[in-house]
């Protein structure tokens, strides 16, 4: 560190006691920091997946009585749960795939191109996230009202879909954007220079080395879209999403089920990441093998 | 309902939207007439915005072909308001001994959480003279008098419903917003009191106690204005059956006081229950249901009707207008009135049962439950509970205004 | 096709663009035009709503009548933002400088709470803090705190929440800008003898700590005075042992558009938020979302509440736009730097 000794003309200064305390304490309270961080940011999963094996008497699942598997081996015995569940992955699969398809091309469009309107664009991309999820959602219902009632707009599952996919858009974008700004565009010239047209190009080359980016916007997407309450509360009319139907359900007492589903939900995608990541790993291994061998 | 306001057309409405929409609806009426929705009221019920009363008895007297229950039937209530299976949630018996008896599928979903909310979701389609989806939904008494105003509901049929008119129990007969009582029918009564933990708070009689400081910060009241207001005005001396603005403002008034003390834990809907089971709360503004259901979390617990008096409402079964299958609706009501029936729905449901000759049912299932005088009270207790007055348009606007206002929105 | 595209050079970004944006224009444009709109209606549900421009008078009768939410709006999620910077940066800056090989786990546990749904973990925060729950239970039982003590249903339980829920939000920018940066030029400002920051790093730490302090006092209402102290001596002993100049002039600088994201991504969503009001706070902790939500879904009072809908974006377009001229950056919207 006191690489100043090697040119002999100032001598480093010892450090001082408070030089080494304060390094002391850097490095082991930096840690102490980081693990009760972490710690505060789990307590409540924990709890929540403590409570999914509680045995509540009524529905008042918020003390500890005694534990039990029962919620677990009947996860939909809740009149309800079940349709909720599957009208949130519904929605929440299709807007992620329309979301992501969309919002890549304009991450596509804004990277890559100069052209008039791109600060407006930019613009128009960015105010979704700035707008608190109240005003996003009590605006579409205005909109949904206002249009009056031909059978186009009736508040269910397709106003909570357009809903999602509008607020999806501007996160892709920035996902991908991310990834794309890293990108080097020397692979698609040498692609081109090979003889392979821009339709080619783009599905060979670019394609596969965005698909992280890609991929990381979907997901971004997905968990959006499946835990999203506020813009679905406005939008849903009589549709029950998940997030909804545990709402409606805290009035009377969260039964244990919901528990279940939450765990389970954090489990998938907790699997997921393991996965993705693993795969990662393991073909970055195998590049970097292959590039030893090349 | 003497000064029953005229219906206006939404402006929203405008004339190219008014042709759009009688094309819909002539549309819809295209439809039912082919039978594509079902048996029940051929009559196109999907009539254009501007409907009154007078364009429902229309409907209804169009002569219908024959008669016969369809092959499902959608139902909205509120949780924990049916017979429910033990070991089953989604099973409750009544509906079977319905689907065995006319071989009619209920589609029964526990989606009414809050009057207000509901309505929300009801008004889009009805306002657009659409079919809302559902045949069967069950409001309060105040929001069933404003769907009524409305006109947003279908008038029974009451050659259909024989015991409704045989057995609904005298005291809902006539009310203000319903004379004939032709639009609701009552499915639970309940009574608005104090509902406390007795190990805590020992045995409490007075509508004082929700002002007393002793509790500061583990009270609750209602979001549900009728009934707050209701227990305020009746702490006050007024009878809300009667309420006048200024009573209202000084009940109002009375409450910020406690609101600017910190006695007031929250305006809750239902989720007082839960913090009475966990100890968050130990006083709140009850429904009398709610307690004896949550008694069996949590022994200590006690309904009482306040010595100055508490609130009576009653949640009533309605049939939205469009509905597609208004005849077994009919068909379900009348059955729920048999009181064999309606002694089944109240072991479970432990709210006021609006039938006469339930009780006498009741006892020979529970006799204990059938001597509950929360669930068949009796005069003593009755004398204690006032039903809130049934307001004006103008009115309700005025009093919804001032209590959101009170707790904070 | 190939040649269709070669020729039309100029319109390939338009194409790409145009999905997208069509969307956004339909459902996220002409929804706020259409707001702005019915701002200017008059009449109720019942009667009909009618337009008319003088109805512009709904603006400034919201103001007055919710100015009360409006101010704690923009108190409580300044007081989140804040919490959270406080709990957010360190965290940022040990999982990128401190990572190691461990970096992407510890980023996956912070984000790893994200993937249960928010309404189950506010609720389970009203579990673990309930007046008699795991913690606040024994606490009353050893009697560190008297039996009328509660967290649930005051300020402090709302804020929390909000600060629990955009957490991550805070943190990840700031870490990305901080993975970002080049650790070389930290170690050529330490060859430079840039040593630890004294006496400057303690009194910057003791201001910032009282200023931090006294600000969440005022908030919470506690004693400005005595927060103010004890800020400004956890401040001073922070900075002392932690603010080191090359950390002052490499490090912060260069993570400032991450803590600028990250600011903006907290306070925007949280002044909005009504969730946590509604489920930890009391009557009097309601914040302007839980008003807009009972004007729109209860009361059906839709001018005033899309009123108050557009009052609330005009003031955090206002704050936003303050902000980025004061720190200076354009990485919000040109995507360069976050």
């Amino acid at each position: 560190m006191a690489t100043a000794a090697a040119t002999g003309m100032v001598a480093a200064p010892r450090p001082s006691l408070l030089d080494r305390f304060s390094r002391a304490v850097d490095r082991y309270v930096l840690f102490l920091f980081t693990a009760l961080a972490i710690v505060y940011l789990m307590l409540p999963v924990a709890v929540m997946a403590l409570f999914s094996f509680n045995d509540p008497i009524g529905r008042s699942n918020v003390a500890w009585r005694a534990f039990t598997l029962d919620a677990w081996l009947s996860p939909f015995g809740v009149p309800g749960l079940e349709d909720a569940v599957w009208t949130s992955i519904r929605i929440a699969f299709v807007s992620t795939i329309v979301a992501t398809a969309l919002g890549t091309l304009i991450a596509l469009a804004l990277v890559r191109y100069r052209f008039r309107g791109q600060g407006t664009a930019n613009l128009l991309i960015f105010l979704p996230m700035a707008t608190p999820e109240i005003i996003l959602g009590a605006s579409l219902l205005t909109m949904f009202v206002a249009l009056g009632q031909p059978p186009f707009f009736p508040l269910n599952e397709l106003t909570i879909l357009i809903a999602h996919i509008m607020f999806n858009i501007s996160f892709v974008v920035v996902t991908v954007r991310a990834r794309l700004a890293g990108f080097d565009r020397n692979l698609e010239e040498a692609a081109m220079d090979l003889g392979a047209n821009e339709w080619t190009t783009f599905w060979r080359v670019t394609f596969p080395l965005i698909l992280p980016g890609v991929m990381a916007a979907a997901l971004l997407a997905f968990s959006l879209s499946i835990d999203d309450f506020v813009i679905t509360n406005f939008t849903a009319g009589r549709t029950v999403t998940f997030p909804m139907f545990i709402w409606g359900a805290q009035r009377i007492g969260i039964p244990p089920q919901v528990n279940v589903i939450g765990t389970l939900i954090f489990a998938v995608a907790v699997g997921l990441v393991a996965i993705s990541t693993l795969l990662q790993s393991r073909n970055a291994r195998r590049a970097a093998r292959l590039r030893t061998v090349a | 309902m003497n000064d029953l306001p005229k219906h206006i057309i939404p402006p929203a409405l405008t004339r190219r939207r008014f042709i759009q929409g009688s094309t819909v609806a002539g549309f819809s009426a295209f439809l039912a007439a082919c039978g594509s929705r079902g048996t029940g009221s051929a009559a196109p019920s999907a009539s254009v915005p501007s409907s009154g009363p007078s364009a429902s008895v229309a409907a209804s007297d169009t002569p219908a072909p024959q008669l016969s229950p369809s092959a499902e039937l959608v139902f909205a209530n509120w949780p924990l308001y049916i017979d429910t299976d033990e070991n089953d949630e989604t099973k409750h018996k009544t509906l079977e001994d319905f689907t065995a008896k006319y071989g009619t599928k209920v589609e029964y979903s526990e989606v009414i959480n809050d009057n207000n909310e509901f309505f929300g979701t009801l008004r889009v389609p009805l306002e657009a003279g659409q079919d809302s989806g559902w045949d069967i939904v069950v409001l309060t008494q105040w929001m069933a008098g404003r769907l009524v105003r409305l006109g947003w509901l279908e008038k029974f049929d009451k050659a259909n419903l024989p015991n409704y008119v045989a057995n609904l129990e005298d005291v809902y007969k006539g009310p203000d917003f319903d004379p004939t009582n032709d639009y609701h029918a009552p499915w639970q009564g309940g009574m608005t009191g104090l509902g406390f933990d007795s190990a805590v708070t020992g045995q409490l009689t007075s509508s004082a106690a929700l002002w007393d400081a002793k509790w500061a910060g583990r009270v609750t009241f209602l979001s549900e204005m009728r009934d707050t207001m209701g227990i305020a005005l009746q702490k006050l001396g007024y009878d809300p059956g009667q309420v006048t603005s200024a009573q209202f403002d000084e009940a109002i008034a009375e409450i910020k006081k406690a609101v600017d003390a910190d006695i007031i834990r929250a305006f809750t809907g239902n989720e007082y229950a839960e913090d009475l089971v966990s100890g968050n709360v130990v006083l709140a503004m009850a429904w009398s249901g709610d307690i004896i259901q949550k008694k069996l979390e949590k022994e200590t617990l006690e309904w009482v009707a306040p010595d100055e008096g508490g609130t009576l409402w009653y949640d009533n079964m309605l049939i939205p207008k469009g509905a597609a299958h208004k005849y077994t609706a009919e068909l379900m009501i009348d059955f729920v009135y048999d009181p064999v029936i309606a002694a089944q729905v109240e072991a479970w449901v432990n709210y006021i049962c609006p039938v006469k000759g339930a009780q006498a049912e009741l006892a020979k299932i529970d006799e204990e439950l059938a001597a509950n005088p929360l669930i068949f009270p009796t005069p003593e207790i009755l004398a204690k509970v006032k039903r809130f007055k049934s307001l004006t348009e103008a009115e309700e606007r005025e009093f919804d205004d001032k209590f959101s206002e009170l707790i904070g929105v | 096709m190939g040649t269709l595209l070669k020729r039309h050079r100029g319109l390939i970004p338009f194409l790409l663009l145009a999905p997208g944006v069509l969307w956004l224009l339909v459902f996220y444009a002409y929804p706020a035009v259409q707001m702005f709109i019915s701002s200017f209606w008059s009449g109720t549900l019942e009667t009909g709503f009618s337009f008319s421009l003088d109805n512009w008078t709904t603006y400034p009768a919201a103001i007055e009548r919710y100015s009360e939410q409006f101010g704690r709006s923009v108190a409580f999620a300044g007081a989140a933002t804040i919490l959270a910077f406080l709990v957010g940066f360190p965290l940022a800056y040990a999982i990128a400088f401190r990572g190691g090989r461990y970096k992407a786990l510890l980023l996956f546990l912070v984000i790893a709470p994200f993937f249960t749904s928010f309404l189950l973990r506010t609720f389970s925060w009203k579990i673990i803090l309930g007046d008699d729950g795991m913690v606040i239970g024994p606490l009353k039982e050893i009697g560190l705190v008297d039996s009328g003590f509660r967290v649930l249903a005051t300020p402090i339980a709302v804020v929390s929440g909000i600060t629990y829920n955009f957490l991550p939000f805070m943190t990840l920018p700031m870490y990305v800008a901080l993975e970002k940066l080049d650790k070389r030029l930290i170690e050529a400002a330490q060859d430079l003898y840039a040593g630890p920051w004294r006496p400057g790093g303690t009194i910057a730490g003791a201001l910032f700590g009282a200023g931090t302090f006294a600000l969440l006092a005022a908030i919470f209402g506690f004693d400005v005075l005595v927060m103010a102290l004890a800020g400004g001596v956890v401040g001073g002993i922070v900075g002392t042992l932690f603010l080191s100049e090359a950390f002052v002039r490499v490090t912060l600088p260069l993570a400032l558009p991450g803590v600028f994201a990250g600011t903006l991504l907290t306070f925007i969503p949280a002044m909005g938020d009504y969730v946590n009001a509604a489920l930890l706070g009391n009557p009097s902790t309601n914040m302007i979302g839980n008003v807009i939500q009972s004007r729109f879904l209860t009361n059906a009072d839709y001018p005033t509440a899309a009123a108050l809908s557009f009052i609330l974006m005009a003031a955090i377009l206002v704050a936003v736009a303050a902000y980025a001229r004061l720190l200076g950056t354009e990485s919000l919207t040109t995507g360069r730097g976050v």
